[in-house]
């Protein structure tokens, strides 16, 4: 009896395992090659043809965030470019082997330049770059790299942070603001030092209230809007009226405590007023802007044009790498002042701190 | 089983029993219960009022702590039914996003957070057949299956959100669009009324006035139902011929095959009522966030299988943990640092407690390791003004283990909890 049941159990294990990596593989492959507009021989002899692999971090296409931002800047560079691609997502819990497997198969098939999406790719990419001198490699979010053919793209994402703190310490009614990062990474921290040194340079009686989601290597707080509601409701009952996320997909629940509250809240990466529902969208103040779209245009761009250049390039408010959001119309009265530090900051006279 | 004393219930409290003993130990009369809760909120309300940290009992800790609690305890509850019926269900997490996820969908398309009830009903139950059918009739090893589930629900929910969601106003592979909620149930004029009270920090006055602020103008009808469903549980498991058959499933098959209790029928049921509670602590989470988005379950499952444990696989026992972890999660999201710290305090306090009961039911070793511990958590309260914040987040495991580690001390799980059963296994 033991015998058929252990038979019958390797069945029944395979059949399941091979339908859940069938299904998880169909959702997370995108394999599309573009024409680039134009499309046919002769009628745009001046684009190039560039065969480009996107590797997205854990969310991929569709994230309203991070990652959409970095498809959009493939999009842009599509406009001057003949551009192939192949895109691939990272899956939830996965380990770095799986993604210095997923490195090595756009490597193998020839796509060059590969982007990495996101710090998670660090080390995959340390393992996986000197095997292929000839290719180049684009990073967001790390410049650990010290390989001749990885170049990273960081951003100042203090210096945007201090400018929403601007704002925020501005709207502030009741002195009293909070930050929601995701995960306690030295990266999240960055959003919260520059939002801090905002408030502090505006008025330094403002309290800050500052709350993590989970500590890594736990990673859950990017995905826990639950969890992000019930943090920003305490923090709004807790004298709060402005809360800045710094907390990915778990930044949804933050909005819905703002509406019910009524009370600010602010975005990160995108400008998260475009994608809000019509009930918060009253409530967004601005968002901190990250460039993941430019960078990775310019990478693409640049790698085309034979400027790839080994290292570290940072995004900045001087070279227009981050910044922050205006549509909504509340934020207009601030803007003056947001501008003037904005222009301090450029021309170096203040300097933002990355640590709290 | 065991044949009991209905004389003497309390003559073999004081040492370990045969297996009846130690169900009975654990139980309390409506009484001591709420006994145990005024003591519970007078030593809070002390608490509060020592430390000053308010929100350890806001109104609005109530609305999060049942918020949090809630997605826990049903997953635990589904466990519960499970492992009665001698089921292992490791697979709680999988059922529990295909809840989130069919929950958010059914919610979304039908305008209406009734149907996402609905939805999470059938997630779960898919996920509850499949393991069903693979441990009951073909089986499978009941901890592979459970995995396997996990791992298949994660690729199913990503898929189905890439095709249901993709192009709906912001929704993706990874997540939904914003979806319909459930609105929280308000008493008209209970806020401001209980609200005024609170404001005073009467010692017990204000924090009976934060409890009721929460409970008249937080719970959702979703909510309500949800914890219906413990008693429920209990009722129907320990109160009815059909809940002493599925337990007899779980404590000797062969026995109540013997005796004609159509033994694969009962697991079905279990198996796949546990998927449905899964399900449903599911669609509560993505109810609750207003949004489905793919790993927002984060473990949920487990935790609520390790609330079952600890709770002796009765629904009060899970209750309990479900409650003391959502609460001290609660409190730790709301109050931070400075609220974790209050919180020590009542955790020594608690630990006396618990301490106290069990030398008085002459258990001399767990109570000793108790006192110990309410020694060395009131050192560290006394001699720290904060909590580094990189330990905040852990503050609920830690907390909820270290008191349902001395509070429940002697665990039986189901006797055939876990053993693949063969029809005729027994003759």
């Amino acid at each position: 009896m033991m015998n058929l049941r252990s038979k019958r159990t390797r069945i029944a294990v395979a059949g399941l395992a091979v339908l859940a990596m069938t299904l998880s593989a169909c959702s997370s492959s995108k394999n599309n090659s573009s024409g680039g507009g134009g499309g046919g021989t002769g009628s745009t002899p001046a684009k190039k043809t560039v065969k480009v692999g996107l590797a997205y971090d854990v969310g991929g296409r569709g994230d309203k965030s991070f990652n959409d931002l970095a498809a959009a800047g493939l999009e842009k560079a599509k406009a001057d470019l003949n551009i192939q691609t192949k895109e691939l997502s990272a899956v939830q819990g996965e380990s770095d082997q799986q993604k210095a497997d997923r490195l090595t198969l756009l490597a193998t098939a020839g796509y060059n330049p590969i982007v990495a999406i996101g710090f998670a790719y660090a080390g995959s990419l340390a393992k996986v770059a000197p095997k292929f001198p000839n290719i180049h490699f684009g990073i967001i979010d790390d410049n650990s790299s010290k390989l001749p053919n990885v170049e990273g793209l960081v951003f100042a994402e203090n210096e945007s942070s201090f400018l929403v703190g601007v704002a925020a310490a501005q709207a502030t009614k009741k002195k009293n603001v909070g930050f929601i990062g995701g995960v306690q990474t030295p990266l999240i921290q960055k959003f919260q030092a520059g939002y801090a040194a905002g408030v502090k340079a505006v008025d330094p009686s403002i309290k800050v209230q500052v709350a993590y989601i989970s500590q890594a290597p736990d990673f859950s707080g990017f995905n826990d809007p639950a969890k992000a509601k019930v943090i920003a409701e305490g923090m709004y009952d807790g004298g709060a009226d402005v809360v800045y996320h710094a907390a990915g997909g778990s930044g949804s629940g933050l909005f819905q405590a703002a509406a019910a509250k009524k009370a600010l809240a602010i975005g990160v990466d995108s400008d998260q007023y475009q994608t809000a529902t019509a009930d918060q969208k009253p409530y967004i103040l601005t968002s901190a802007l990250k460039g993941v779209d430019t960078a990775v245009d310019n990478f693409i761009k640049d790698d085309a044009a034979g400027k790839f250049k080994a290292g570290s390039v940072r995004f900045d408010l001087k070279a227009g790498g981050v910044g922050y959001a205006t549509s909504n119309p509340i934020i207009d009265p601030y803007k003056a002042k947001i501008e003037d530090f904005k222009a301090k900051i450029i021309a170096g006279t203040i300097t933002v701190p990355t640590t709290p | 089983m065991s044949i009991q004393n209905p004389l003497a219930p309390d003559a073999t409290a004081g040492r370990t029993g045969p297996p009846g003993d130690l169900e009975r130990t654990g139980r309390f009369g409506t009484a001591q219960f709420i006994l145990i809760g005024l003591g519970g909120l007078i030593l809070l309300s002390f608490v509060r009022a020592v430390t000053g940290a308010s929100p350890l009992t806001a109104g609005g800790t109530v609305g999060a702590t049942v918020a949090l609690a809630v997605p826990i305890g049903l997953a635990g509850l589904g466990g519960l039914w499970s492992e009665r019926s001698g089921v292992v269900n490791i697979g709680l997490e999988g059922m529990m996003i295909l809840g989130t996820f069919f929950g958010a969908d059914f919610a979304y398309f039908s305008h209406s957070p009734w149907m996402g009830i609905l939805g999470g009903v059938l997630g779960g139950l898919i996920g509850g057949l499949v393991h069903a059918v693979a441990t009951i009739t073909f089986g499978v090893d009941q901890i592979v299956s459970g995995v396997a589930i996990t791992i298949l629900a994660t690729g199913l929910a990503r898929y189905l959100a890439g095709v249901f969601f993709t192009g709906q106003g912001g929704g993706g592979p990874t997540q939904s669009p914003s979806i319909p909620q459930f609105q929280a149930l308000k008493v008209p004029g209970a806020e401001s009324f209980f609200g005024k009270i609170e404001a005073h920090h009467w010692l017990v006055v204000s924090d009976v006035a934060g409890l009721l602020r929460g409970l008249t103008t937080t719970l959702t009808p979703f909510t309500i139902l949800m914890i219906l469903l413990f008693p429920l549980t209990w009722f129907l498991l320990w109160r009815t011929a059909f809940g002493l058959r599925l337990r007899s499933c779980g404590e000797n098959p062969a026995a109540a095959e013997s005796l004609g209790v159509p033994v694969y029928r009962m697991k079905y049921i279990a198996v796949m009522v546990s998927g449905v509670l899964a399900g449903l602590g599911g669609a509560f989470l993505a109810d609750f966030a207003g949004i489905y988005r793919e790993g927002q379950t984060g473990g949920r499952g487990f935790i609520g299988l390790a609330a079952m444990i600890f709770g002796n696989w009765r629904p009060g026992g899970l209750a309990a943990g479900a409650g003391l972890f959502g609460y001290t999660d609660a409190v730790q999201s709301r109050g931070q640092a400075k609220s974790v710290h209050a919180l020590l305090l009542l955790v020594a306090l608690l630990l006396v407690a618990v301490g106290g009961y069990l030398l008085w039911r002459r258990r001399l070793r767990p109570a000793i390791a108790g006192l110990v511990g309410a020694v060395l958590v009131f050192i560290w309260y006394s001699v720290t003004n904060d909590i580094p914040v990189e330990f905040v987040p852990y503050t609920p495991y830690i907390i909820t283990l270290l008191v349902l580690a001395v509070a429940s001390q002697r665990l039986r799980m189901p006797a055939a909890d876990g053993i693949p059963w063969r029809k005729g296994q027994g003759s």
